[in-house]
């Protein structure tokens, strides 16, 4: 399938010499629902914004539906919806001139989508975008991203401060609109039981690269995690050249080994290369497999 | 039939849609051309992606449960796939001294093994569901 979104070799600093995104590559295919994770400052929304064309990368090319975002910006923001992590919504208008403006944008604006959105959200047009919760506002900025009828959603951090029912209620309406018109969805966030929920496939940026790339169903049943005591290797090398290795992380008295194998092959890997038996290797959920991938080596901190 | 999913279940979402629905076809509560909820009925009412729903089918229509008519929908298969008896045998007497030497250990006796075999019996072919934390939907 043709991917509606590409970045190929995206690299993007702020500082010299420091990179945010060093060869970031991936595509999205029409339909795909793609969580983007990683650390605070792990570059997700830089590399947003640059699908975007809000930024330019610095080294590297980006596609969506096969144009570049800065040189064809109109053509792009047409078939484009975005939510930012933190939308500033102009607080002296009222929501209904909001939607006006947004109205007055886009030729192929959908008025009986936004009249669903608004009752289905509970938001009065005539409210003064100022006196709106966390919740609505961003349930606001989501119907004037999504009116239009993108073909793509890039959703940066949708969860952001929202509770539980709000959160809720922006998947259920993300979903419908991937069901109804097709769109496929680029959401970045740190809330991985709404990952595990709608994602269908996760990217994990770690120090500007991609560090992880698959189906959520693989990770699940094809990753696991062998917990194995300090002793049974030198250190972290010697377990991260084992073929298969993702990540090795030291946690107080032993050294927690992520492997892209089934439990089965982990354990003869660990047995021929270190002489290791009775390994307990366990699967991991979404969140802890984060932790580990990502996470530093846990020492042994006494608080004052 | 009730249909419930847990992002944070021991399963993947597919496996866990998968297994309620093989669950309600043993039991009975969903029989021989009974009619399923279309991928994107379910994915609205589970909130979960469409293509996992179309995953979770895609395996019970490979594995003969389901088969899916143009323009129709999604249904219970006529005949259903039976499985080797022989083979069958061997892997459920496994199963039972598995679920046995797990209930001694607990400290349960032959009854209160029965009492749970007859509880689980009318979860799997009574009305409803007896659903653990997780959302529950008309599907």
């Amino acid at each position: 399938m043709t991917p509606i979104l590409e970045f190929t070799n995206i690299s993007r600093s702020y500082k010299r010499g420091v990179p945010v995104l060093d060869g970031v590559s991936f595509s999205v295919v029409p339909g795909e629902v793609l969580g983007l994770l990683g650390r605070n400052g792990a570059g997700k929304t830089t590399l947003l914004r640059i699908a975007m064309g809000m930024l330019y990368p610095q080294g590297g090319t980006v596609r969506v539906f096969g144009l570049s975002p800065t040189d064809e910006p109109v053509a792009v923001k047409k078939r484009v919806g975005y939510v930012a992590e933190d939308q500033i919504l102009p607080g002296r208008l009222k929501i209904a001139e909001l939607i006006d403006f947004h109205r007055y944008l886009f030729a192929q604006w959908n008025d009986a989508l936004e009249r669903q959105l608004l009752d289905r959200f509970g938001l009065n047009p005539s409210s003064k975008i100022r006196q709106l919760s966390k919740g609505e506002a961003r349930q606001v900025a989501l119907l004037c991203a999504v009116c239009h009828r993108p073909e793509l959603l890039i959703l940066d951090e949708p969860a952001g401060g929202l509770d539980p029912v709000a959160r809720r209620e922006f998947l259920e309406t993300s979903i419908q609109l991937l069901n109804r018109e097709g769109t496929s969805i680029l959401f970045s966030s740190h809330h991985m039981p709404d990952v595990e929920r709608i994602g269908g496939r996760v990217i994990l940026l770690d120090k500007g690269k991609v560090r992880l790339d698959r189906e959520l169903d693989e990770l699940r049943e094809e990753v696991c995690m062998a917990i194995l005591p300090r002793a049974s290797a030198a250190d972290a090398s010697a377990i991260e050249k084992i073929p298969g290795c993702l990540g090795v992380r030291l946690v107080l008295d032993g050294w927690h080994a992520v492997f892209n194998d089934s439990p089965e092959v982990v354990r003869r890997k660990l047995r021929e290369k270190l002489r290791v038996h009775e390994v307990r290797c366990v699967s991991l959920p979404l969140e802890e497999l984060f932790i580990e991938l990502v996470g530093r080596d846990r020492k042994e901190v006494a608080l004052a | 039939m009730d249909l419930f999913v847990n992002p944070s279940g021991e399963l993947s979402l597919y496996r866990q849609i998968m297994r309620q629905i093989t669950d309600a076809i043993a039991g009975g509560r969903l029989k021989p051309g009974d009619k399923l909820a279309s991928h994107r009925e379910l994915s609205e009412q589970l909130v979960i992606a469409p293509l996992t729903v179309k995953k979770a089918y895609d395996e019970l229509e490979a594995l003969g449960f389901i088969e899916t008519q143009r323009g129709r929908g999604t249904f219970v298969c006529a005949s259903l796939p039976r499985t080797n008896p022989a083979n069958q045998h061997d892997q459920l007497r496994e199963a039972a001294r598995r679920l046995l030497s797990q209930a001694y250990l607990a400290g349960l006796r032959f009854s209160d093994v029965e009492k749970l075999l007859k509880n689980a019996d009318r979860e799997l072919t009574g009305p409803a569901v007896k659903s653990t934390p997780g959302e529950k939907v008309k599907a």
